[in-house]
């Protein structure tokens, strides 16, 4: 990679893109930063001052200390049809999504591509916790936040275009990089966990504003057992993701947790925590970061959701959208609408929907 | 340790400004006049000692040579905090004092400062009917629709004087007189006309009139409305007696003096200097068509101020526009800088019945005391290459 080179960095105000932005720079590549204005953020309410939504004025604030541009990239419509629709979709369905591997794929990794392309940018970067190693993408250096989970989506040409320059280093690292380059207020930010158009993680509201208050999704219906009892009423199946306790009537001898929804009948199957492990699973809407894809038989790990760990898993079936995969120690909890990503070691194979 | 220092950045490319309706630098001649009343001329202009007598010698001397500049007496002049100031004053102070006559109307323009549209607002909220002209797709307000519009139960009519993004010029002395004829007042936002036109109380019936000092070399934060002799005004603020209570807070007094200097540099600059940029502007206009033949020049069919070039190249977009030309380190706007950072299609060009496409890639470039020839050749040589890069981040190849 050339220095002088231009790069486009996502700086979103936090910590890791304000850090990446900044070992960009001091590894003097031509640095670029952008914002991504993704959803109405209330920006335009009458008592905010004009177009200084906090994030996007810490990334400015980094941005100017480190004497680079910076520009917000309005993208509001393709993120609303690309990322938000289908996160409504997805629960209206009974199926649990993570809107950021959609984002990552289809805004990140594919509109934010096409304005570096724009710019004259041959490189996009981000603070992502991950690495991309001769041309393959690897789990971050720092195993507590790698972030691959949420990247298998993405175009397998982008990741020789792509940088991660906090992917060699520990979240501590990155903290303490901050405060050494006196990056103006993101050191000490704290970790931002949300979904980042879901305020306060409340997305039952979203979907009440997009699917309207009396959708099936948000009506009561009956919580059931495994073997077809009745155990009581809930006030929407979208509440509830597989896994879950919150939520469930108590007094049963052993804990119940959510086994299954069943959209059509308004249904949350609930049952002790044996009922919730899986010994196989199947995954659509495949992507290989790999030049050869694993083939049947072939073994590999498997993680089904953020921070869980990695499960062994054998190739069962695969065609050009879908795999099937057999889990030799059972897995708890494998929810349709997350995603199962495969791994070979520290690289990431690709990855797909759970169905 | 100054911070730049630690990192290497990036030589820009040379630099050009063409957002000279956006801002201006502070003139040298301004800031030399302004400078004395911060440190050793410091008094307080309501002040009974030397100290005060001092200030209040300078203020009301600014006061009468901006008076000058405008055609007008000294007691018509007020002092604010800026063109927005200056319009909320004179639209919702000029409507509330006339507020239960008998005339609830209030009449502007869809093409109007936001200054203006909201206060226009505000006072529909408080009991006032708003009536917003049509806009013929020339960008020129609509004669017979205002003619219709204009009655007797209308309270106060707005009209900018000259719009800030597009540059064209409406008939001010024909909405004057209208107006005058229904007995209603008329308030001209001249925030982008004072120094490109002929701005003169005693030959346009106005009477309001708003303009901006950091328009034309002066600080930011210092405007001022002309208010007509006998023109009801209710005041924004309350407090002091200065301004005669129209405008109370202690006077100003440096920013009182530079606004008098630049207006006085500018009117004396006027021909000339427009002369200049009418070259400058029509040179730029004639070379982007020349070279961008596809281009949309705005209001071009209108009187235009000499200054201002708004104009939408299809198949890009405002956003991306920018971005590319500052990226090659060209500044220029996509019309009223206060609406930076959305993307909706710009609503004066809305209000002309131009398409959203092409309202959403509008590029205002606006030339000015900084503009030179060679920034002219420089901005025509790289317009296609930004042409080029916007369409490529629109995604339209």
């Amino acid at each position: 990679m050339t220095p002088g080179a231009r790069v486009l960095v996502a700086m979103s105000g936090g910590v890791d893109s304000s850090v990446a932005a900044a070992l960009l720079v001091r590894q003097r590549f031509d640095v670029v930063g952008v914002t991504m204005k993704l959803f109405e953020d209330g920006a335009e309410l009458p008592d905010r001052p004009c177009c200084s939504l906090d994030a996007t004025s810490d990334a400015r604030r980094v941005a100017e200390l480190l004497g680079i541009p910076h520009y917000v990239l309005n993208m509001v419509d393709h993120f609303s049809r690309d990322i938000v629709a289908d996160f409504v979709a997805e629960y209206a369905r009974g199926r649990t999504p993570i809107p950021c591997v959609r984002c990552n794929t289809f805004t990140k990794f594919s509109d934010l591509v096409t304005k570096a392309d724009g710019i004259g940018a041959e490189f996009v970067a981000t603070g992502h916790y991950a690495r991309v190693i001769d041309g393959a993408l690897h789990r971050g250096a720092d195993d507590n936040k790698d972030q691959t989970y949420f990247l298998w989506g993405i175009n397998r040409s982008v990741l020789r275009r792509l940088m991660l320059p906090v992917g060699e280093m520990t979240k501590a690292e990155t903290r303490a990089l901050a405060r050494e380059l006196q990056l103006p207020r993101v050191a000490d930010k704290p970790e931002s966990q949300e979904i980042c158009f879901v305020p306060g993680g409340d997305y039952v509201q979203i979907l009440r504003r997009e699917l309207g208050e009396h959708a099936p999704a948000l009506s009561p219906g009956r919580i059931v057992t495994v073997d077809g009892a009745v155990v009581g009423e809930h006030e929407g199946f979208a509440r509830y993701t597989v896994g879950q306790r919150r939520g469930l009537p108590g007094g049963a001898s052993d804990p119940l947790y959510v086994i299954a929804l069943r959209p059509d009948q308004r249904e949350v199957v609930v049952g002790p925590r044996e009922a919730l492990l899986g010994h196989s699973l199947a995954a659509s809407g495949i992507n290989w970061l790999v030049d050869e894809p694993p083939r049947i038989g072939d073994s590999v790990q498997v993680r089904i959701r953020h921070r869980a760990p990695l499960a062994q898993a054998v190739i069962d079936g695969i065609t050009a959208s879908s795999i099937t995969l057999s889990l030799p120690s059972p897995v708890a909890a494998i929810s349709p609408g997350q995603s199962a990503v495969l791994y070979d070691g520290t690289r990431v194979l690709g990855g797909g929907i759970i169905d | 340790m100054p911070l730049g220092s630690r990192y290497i950045s990036h030589m820009p490319p040379a630099s050009v400004y063409l957002d000279h309706a956006a801002t201006t630098p502070v003139r040298a001649e301004v800031l030399e006049a302004m400078l004395p009343y911060f440190s050793a001329k410091f008094g307080n202009a309501s002040s009974t000692h030397r100290w005060g007598r001092e200030a209040r010698a300078a203020s009301d001397a600014a006061r009468e040579r901006i008076a000058a500049c405008l055609g007008a007496q000294p007691d018509e002049i007020c002092l604010t905090s800026g063109g927005t100031e200056a319009d909320n004053l004179a639209v919702l102070g000029g409507w509330r004092a006339q507020f239960g006559g008998g005339r609830p109307g209030i009449v502007a323009t869809p093409i109007e400062h936001k200054a203006v549209l909201q206060a226009v607002h505000q006072a529909a909220r408080e009991g006032g009917d708003e009536r917003l002209l049509r806009i013929a797709p020339s960008g020129h307000v609509d004669l017979d629709n205002a003619r219709a519009h204009i009655r007797d139960d209308v309270a106060i009519v707005s009209v900018m004087w000259v719009n800030n993004e597009t540059g064209v010029v409406q008939p001010i002395a024909e909405l004057a007189a209208l107006s005058k004829a229904a007995g209603a007042v008329f308030h001209t936002d001249a925030v982008q006309a004072f120094g490109k036109l002929a701005v003169d109380a005693r030959t346009v019936p106005f009477d309001f009139l708003s303009v901006s000092g950091h328009k034309f070399g002066a600080p930011k934060s210092i405007g001022a409305v002309f208010v007509r002799r006998g023109t009801p005004l209710t005041p924004l603020f309350f407090g002091g007696t200065q301004d005669r209570g129209r405008r109370p807070g202690t006077e100003n007094v440096p920013y009182a003096v530079a606004l008098a200097t630049a207006m006085e540099f500018t009117l004396r600059e006027q021909h000339a200097e427009c002369e200049r940029l009418r070259t400058l502007r029509d040179r730029l206009e004639a070379s982007l068509l020349a070279r961008v033949p596809e281009i949309v020049i705005h209001g071009r069919d209108a009187e235009r101020v000499p200054h201002i070039l708004h104009a939408s190249v299809p198949g890009t977009d405002s956003e991306s526009m920018l971005m590319a030309l500052d990226l090659q380190g060209i500044a220029a706007s996509s019309g009223s800088a206060c609406q930076s950072g959305s993307v909706t299609p710009s609503h004066v060009l809305s209000a002309m019945g131009v398409s959203p496409e092409l309202g959403s890639a509008a590029v205002r470039m606006s030339v000015g005391k900084l503009t030179t020839d060679a920034d002219i050749d420089r901005v025509v040589a790289i317009y296609p290459d930004v042409v080029r890069s916007a369409r490529a981040m629109s995604g339209a190849f």
